[in-house]
């Protein structure tokens, strides 16, 4: 228990993180550094979004699969670990 | 000699009489006979529905709250244990990527950075070609209000003026009929709304007057006014606005003319009164000197004030631009009297300039403090010149050339850290983005005829794209702007400090 939130504290302290989520393969946010109606958005939404890129990889080559996941915008950028059982979501804004 | 005589009387006819009674005629009418029916209806059957609504369900049973007792899911610490490098690595990379500096995509339509949503007009300040002075937006920001009155004379003037309101969230908004007219008896100089009530708006008028208007009120819509008291203006009050108080929770008008008074009122709803709760007067021998000023200035020692800004960093410093050009910092707490003529009265008046910028050489008509850097403000002036100065040192940081005319205003964007825009005498305005390195202006709003001097601009502050500028003949343009002139990008704030920094030789 208290590893897991060292590490969760460790990418927290790196330079410009935002947010950390924690959302598990159903979509349920499990551990979060966010308040509770912004982390219920982004969980529900970048959920979403992993399933549909990690199938258009896996629709051009079944051999193939989604590795890591960067959505840059133009006030910060979403960075997305997917996993079996669960996602990692960090929001970073790079220039801060 | 004289004899008795009678004579016999002598009648008239009524020639009335017998005219009234010349041509008789009747005659009658009656109505139709009128069609009645009667009919009933009964229902035969009859179904009723019910509807609730259910109470909301909490978003927080989606989140399952950390319990220490309760252990964490399976797997979880080993995903985190196998992804933790990982991201770190990807986070770190980035902060130093320089990827995508000035990469910009664009998903707004790039053609048009202004357009024009509604031109608004007043036809009988129109008729009697009354300029706009002054135009403010309410704190909810869908009510604009507009002053008219005149920008150019130098004479009193008896002619009546009026502030007009139009609302422009309604859906039948006209642009030729303003929702609620304010008549006035002189022409108005300064309108400001409230920051937090949108019915209340301060206004300065010609003659010396403020007054506060309540357009919730039906009947008569002045709530408080100063009338001309001893200790009020005389002069035309160029600048009002609203100034957070310290002593209670509420504002207090700010008020500032040429007469070298800024005067500060309360509001007393009881005697429905304006209060004049301080009182500060600039003398020439009481301005400090910046050192490089060598002026000898005879004539009336007074320092006409025509132009005022707020810090909202500081709520204790204000800005004063003066008629001769003079660029004075102010502090409301001053202790210094003024020395002025002790006359009888209420309040005494203080001297508050504590420091002195470099002068420019005509009036400074508008002063603005930057909403995004405590240091930061903009002067512009009759010498089509806008300067940003640092209020640590006595030279501008920057002085842009926006136009060979007069500036009339201006103002920071609300919303962009590096984007002020310029009213001008010709009449565009100009916005400037101090991002690019060419000082030419980054968009231009050019409305109709030229040489209609556009006299006064206000940005939303609610709705952050819209802009409104008043011109010359009366008509009030509302302006859209396109997103790159709203939208911050993600490094102005640290290229604004830069700008700050730099020390001018």
């Amino acid at each position: 228990m208290a590893e897991v939130e060292e590490t969760l504290k460790r990418i927290q302290s790196q330079k410009g993180v935002q947010g950390i989520i924690v959302v598990n393969s159903e979509g349920i946010p499990i551990k979060t550094t966010l308040d509770n109606s912004s982390t219920v958005q982004y969980a529900g939404l970048i959920h979403q979004l992993v399933l549909k890129a990690r199938s258009t990889i896996r629709d051009i080559d079944p051999q193939n699969d989604l590795l890591f996941l960067r959505v840059r915008s133009k006030k910060n950028e979403i960075m997305i670990a997917p996993d079996k059982d669960y996602f990692l979501i960090v929001i970073q804004n790079p220039s801060a | 000699m004289f004899a008795d005589e009678s004579l016999e009387s002598v009648g008239v006819e009524s020639v009335w009489r017998s005219c009234q009674q010349g041509a008789l005629q009747a005659r009658s009418c009656q109505t139709d006979a009128l069609h009645s029916d009667d009919a009933g209806v009964q229902t035969r059957f009859s179904a009723s529905i019910f509807t609730q609504t259910e109470p909301q369900e909490q978003t927080t049973d989606l989140l399952r709250q950390h319990d220490p007792a309760e252990p964490d899911p399976p797997g979880l610490l080993d995903f985190l244990r196998r992804t933790e490098d990982l991201i770190i690595r990807e986070l770190v990379k980035n902060t130093r990527s320089h990827a995508f500096d000035g990469f910009q995509a664009d998903w707004a339509d790039r053609s048009q950075r202004v357009s024009c949503l509604h031109r608004l007009q007043h036809p009988s300040a129109q008729e009697k070609d009354l300029h706009v002075s002054s135009v403010s937006w309410s704190c909810t920001g869908s009510v604009i209000v507009c002053a008219y009155g005149r920008t150019d004379d130098g004479d009193w003037t008896n002619e009546k003026s009026c502030v007009c309101l139009w609302n422009l969230d309604r859906q039948n908004l006209n642009p030729k009929q303003a929702d609620l007219v304010l008549e006035v008896p002189t022409a108005v100089t300064s309108v400001c709304c409230h920051p937090n009530q949108p019915a209340l708006i301060a206004g300065g008028l010609y003659n010396g007057e403020v007054l506060v208007w309540d357009t919730s009120r039906t009947q008569d819509p002045v709530l408080v006014q100063t009338g001309m008291p001893a200790e009020g203006h005389r002069e035309p009050v160029y600048q009002v606005s609203w100034v957070p108080l310290q002593r209670k929770a509420e504002f207090g008008v700010l008020s500032s003319s040429s007469g070298g008074r800024v005067l500060l009122w309360t509001v007393d709803l009881d005697r429905t009164r304006l209060v004049l709760d301080s009182g500060y007067a600039f003398i020439r021998q009481q301005v400090p000197h910046s050192g490089r000023t060598s002026m000898k200035v005879r004539g009336s020692s007074t320092v006409g004030v025509t132009a005022v800004a707020l810090s909202p960093w500081d709520p204790d410093t204000f800005l004063v631009g003066s008629e001769g050009g003079l660029l004075l910092r102010c502090s409301f707490s001053s202790r210094t009297p003024a020395a002025v003529p002790a006359e009888d009265r209420g309040v005494v008046l203080r001297a508050p300039a504590v420091f002195s910028f470099r002068p420019s050489s005509g009036p400074v008509h508008s002063i603005h403090c930057s909403p995004f850097h405590r240091n930061l403000f903009a002067s512009a002036g009759t010498d089509g010149l806008v300067h940003i100065h640092s209020l640590l040192q006595a030279d501008p940081v920057l002085s842009v050339r926006v136009s060979d005319s007069y500036l009339f205003q201006a103002q920071w964007s609300p919303s962009r850290p590096l984007v002020f825009a310029a009213a001008t005498g010709h009449g565009p305005v100009q916005f400037f983005d101090l991002a690019c390195r060419a000082l030419r202006p980054a968009a231009t709003i050019e409305d109709g005829a030229a040489d209609r001097a556009a006299t006064c601009l206000a940005f939303n502050h609610q709705n952050r794209r819209l802009v409104a500028v008043g011109k010359s003949d009366g008509s009030v343009g509302v302006w859209q702007l396109s997103s790159d002139l709203v939208d911050p990008g993600p490094t102005e704030t640290a290229q604004l400090e830069q700008i700050a920094n730099q020390v001018s030789d």
